[in-house]
């Protein structure tokens, strides 16, 4: 049999949609997973030890549970305790609950990293714990971490493609679709395939793009 | 009479589909495991087009869902190439070859880590590259690569639960099963996931072990 | 008034300052001698409470360090200026010196900048003020640390070897600068190396050794051969700083 990838052509349209659903649901999770993630991460790294462990559980317990199990843990388990929400919403949570256990490993790094002068500066000029974090620990935390915060998102795009198992028509969704309706899976998980590549391939240098923007003023000194 | 509560039978279904489970993440590492490193020798000897098209292809891997390999694999090959592929089949053949394409780069990068003076020093010895490969690199790659590599295989117990939606009967599938039966999810998935858990920690811990004792292997005791 | 009493700190087996007294009134410019390890630095750490105290008070003002909400309200009427600067790296210096009037005094943004780039004026960076401190030399670091520091507008200024991390033309620029500050009335607590500077503004002169305080002398009598001169540790400190 050939390779005929014009037989994709009537079904772009749908095609489109579905990768558009796909960005949706993975915005809304990178936001979520570094909202949380800082939570975490600050959480890691508080002086209560009971506050630690906890986070820490957290992040295990998500590292160590394949997303699958998760997903279905949600949207068979929400309606149980009478939460209806859409496989769209269910899956931005999973998303960023997944995703927060990862961010907050890398803004964690991000916040270990900051020279512990710089906090008794602030401590001594009498800033309160909640503006010492908000103006100056997240601030640096975050620009130094958006290269590992931009790995989390690449996972996030991939990861996504699961969520087409709660009946939720992102871009894998769709190709499946799209396949039985064409008879030409090969065709169309092909064109996923590299699909997918390049756009975590320009998420990637868009990451670098910003890394470097973020960290124009913070450049390392020379003495 | 439809059983809609649990039975002592259940755990046996549960034992099976996590012996399924592990069973393939076993195989399927060890197929990784060597195909990914002999990607790597090929790269090492400089194989022309050969090493070019594994590295593109191993990219390509990395950064595209499983889910839709596995699609391409179960779906798309069987209609491209016109051969039978059953869901063991498309389940070995894609998780191994996402294995070795992870194990590749981390190969390389071990490899690349051992520094080119004593690639160098041991030619001039009059060693084959064979020799300087199990010798000299060999050794040292491995002890460097063993913390991400353990990591990896983490990774990839979480992702044999994608093979429960090409129709596998592991530990994931099992859940479904008994999800539907039961209309008890949050007891089955939490079992589920904790299952996952303890297989995931167990894997860690085993090769923690195995990376001590590698270390220890590998560490100059003195004259 | 700052007053230091009894006061003790211990790291682990080793008593870093063993029951230290000291008063500082308002206006007055006092420098602490002292070899490497012998407390200096840590008796400012506990001033500003960055260090717990194992004995002893220190009250600012009235105010006791070692009760949380008093040590608030120390921390308003005192400024630190550190050895190795501690800027925020991701601000700039008007954003540096404007973020502890804004946040803990409460004043609004527009008047708080307006003030900061005063202040940065002053210092002589008026051409730097939106630069970031990667962007500035050594010195000119400091005297953003520094603009920080008097933007909160502090009865007691404490300073912690200020210019130890500085070459010698830095050094003299922040030098001349504190030179000033020192004329105009504000109270100092200066922890440094530099003797003969030490000897041209302080009215007080303390002298610590081993986390023992050995001397507390007017500037004038420190160095004459009857005051502090006649302790002898005194004397082989300050030959060893003049042979350097």
């Amino acid at each position: 049999m050939q390779l005929d990838l014009s037989v994709l052509l009537p079904h772009a349209d749908v095609l489109w949609r579905g990768a558009f659903l796909s960005a949706e649901v993975c915005v809304l999770a990178i936001v979520g997973s570094t909202v949380l993630g800082a939570l975490i991460a600050i959480a890691r790294t508080a002086s209560s030890r009971w506050l630690r462990a906890l986070a820490y559980a957290y992040v295990d317990l998500f590292r160590n549970v394949p997303f699958l199990v998760q997903l279905f843990f949600l949207y068979y388990g929400l309606p149980e305790i009478g939460i209806y929400i859409d496989a769209f919403t269910t899956g931005v949570v999973a998303l960023s609950i997944s995703g927060g256990a990862f961010a907050s490993d890398a803004i964690r790094s991000g916040i270990l990293a900051i020279e512990p002068g710089i906090l008794e500066a602030a401590e001594v000029s009498g800033l309160p714990r909640r503006v010492i974090f908000t103006r100056i620990v997240l601030p640096i935390a975050l620009r130094t971490s958006v290269r590992p915060l931009g790995s989390v998102l690449v996972n996030l795009i991939l990861t996504s493609s699961i969520l087409s198992a709660i009946t939720l028509n992102e871009l894998t969704g769709t190709g499946r679709i799209v396949a039985s309706d064409t008879f030409r899976p090969f065709e169309v998980y092909a064109v996923l395939l590299v699909a997918y590549a390049a756009l975590t391939w320009a998420v990637s240098a868009g990451v670098n793009l910003l890394h470097r923007r973020l960290n124009r003023g913070m450049a390392q000194d020379v003495a | 009479m439809r059983y809609t509560e649990f039975t002592s039978y259940d755990l046996i279904l549960l034992a099976q589909g996590l012996g399924v489970s592990v069973g393939l993440f076993l195989a399927t590492s060890a197929i990784g495991l060597a195909l990914g490193t002999l990607w790597a020798v090929a790269r090492f000897y400089r194989v022309p087009v050969l090493s070019q098209a594994l590295t593109l292809l191993a990219e390509l891997l990395k950064n595209s869902p499983v889910l839709v390999q596995l699609f391409l694999v179960f779906f798309g090959l069987p209609a491209f190439a016109r051969i039978n592929v059953t869901p063991v089949e498309a389940a070995l053949i894609t998780l191994s070859l996402n294995t070795a394409a992870f194990v590749f780069v981390i190969a390389v990068s071990g490899i690349e880590a051992v520094g080119r003076d004593q690639i160098e020093a041991a030619r001039v010895f009059g060693l084959t590259r064979w020799q300087v490969l199990r010798r000299v690199v060999g050794p040292q790659a491995v002890a460097f690569g063993i913390g991400p590599l353990i990591a990896l295989l983490v990774n990839q117990l979480q992702v044999t639960s994608l093979i429960s939606v090409i129709g596998i009967t592991d530990l994931t599938k099992v859940g479904n099963i008994l999800n539907l039966r039961t209309l008890k999810p949050f007891v089955v998935w939490s079992v589920v996931g904790l299952l996952y858990y303890g297989a995931a920690k167990l894997v860690a811990h085993l090769g923690a072990r195995l990376e001590t004792r590698l270390r220890a292997y590998n560490s100059w005791r003195g004259l | 008034m700052l007053t230091v009493e009894n006061v003790r700190k211990v790291f682990g087996a080793a008593t870093v300052l063993g029951g230290v007294d000291l008063a500082i009134r308002p206006g007055e410019v006092v420098s602490v001698l002292g070899t490497s390890g012998s407390g200096k630095s840590t008796l400012i750490r506990c001033i500003n409470g960055l260090e717990r105290l194992d004995g002893g008070r220190i009250t600012v003002d009235g105010f006791d360090v070692s009760k949380p909400k008093e040590l608030a309200e120390a921390r308003k009427r005192s400024g630190t200026v550190f050895q190795l600067f501690n800027l925020y790296p991701h601000m700039t210096a008007v954003e540096n010196v404007m973020l502890a009037p804004v946040e803990v005094l409460k004043r609004p943004r527009l008047e708080a900048e307006a003030k900061a780039r005063e202040i940065l004026a002053s210092v002589g960076l008026a051409p730097r003020a939106d630069a970031y401190p990667a962007q500035l030399s050594g010195g000119q670091r400091q005297r953003v640390g520094l603009a920080r520091a008097l933007a909160m507008e502090p009865r007691y200024l404490l300073l912690d070897e200020v210019t130890s991390a500085l070459d010698p033309e830095m050094t003299a620029e922040v030098l001349a600068i504190l030179a000033e500050l020192a004329k105009t009335g504000t109270t100092m607590l200066f922890v440094t190396h530099e003797i003969e500077f030490a000897r041209r503004i302080s009215d007080r002169i303390v002298f610590l050794d081993a986390g023992r305080l050995l001397v507390d002398l007017p500037a004038a009598e420190f160095f004459s051969p009857a005051g502090g001169l006649a302790n002898p540790r005194i004397a082989q400190f300050l030959s060893k700083m003049h042979r350097d």
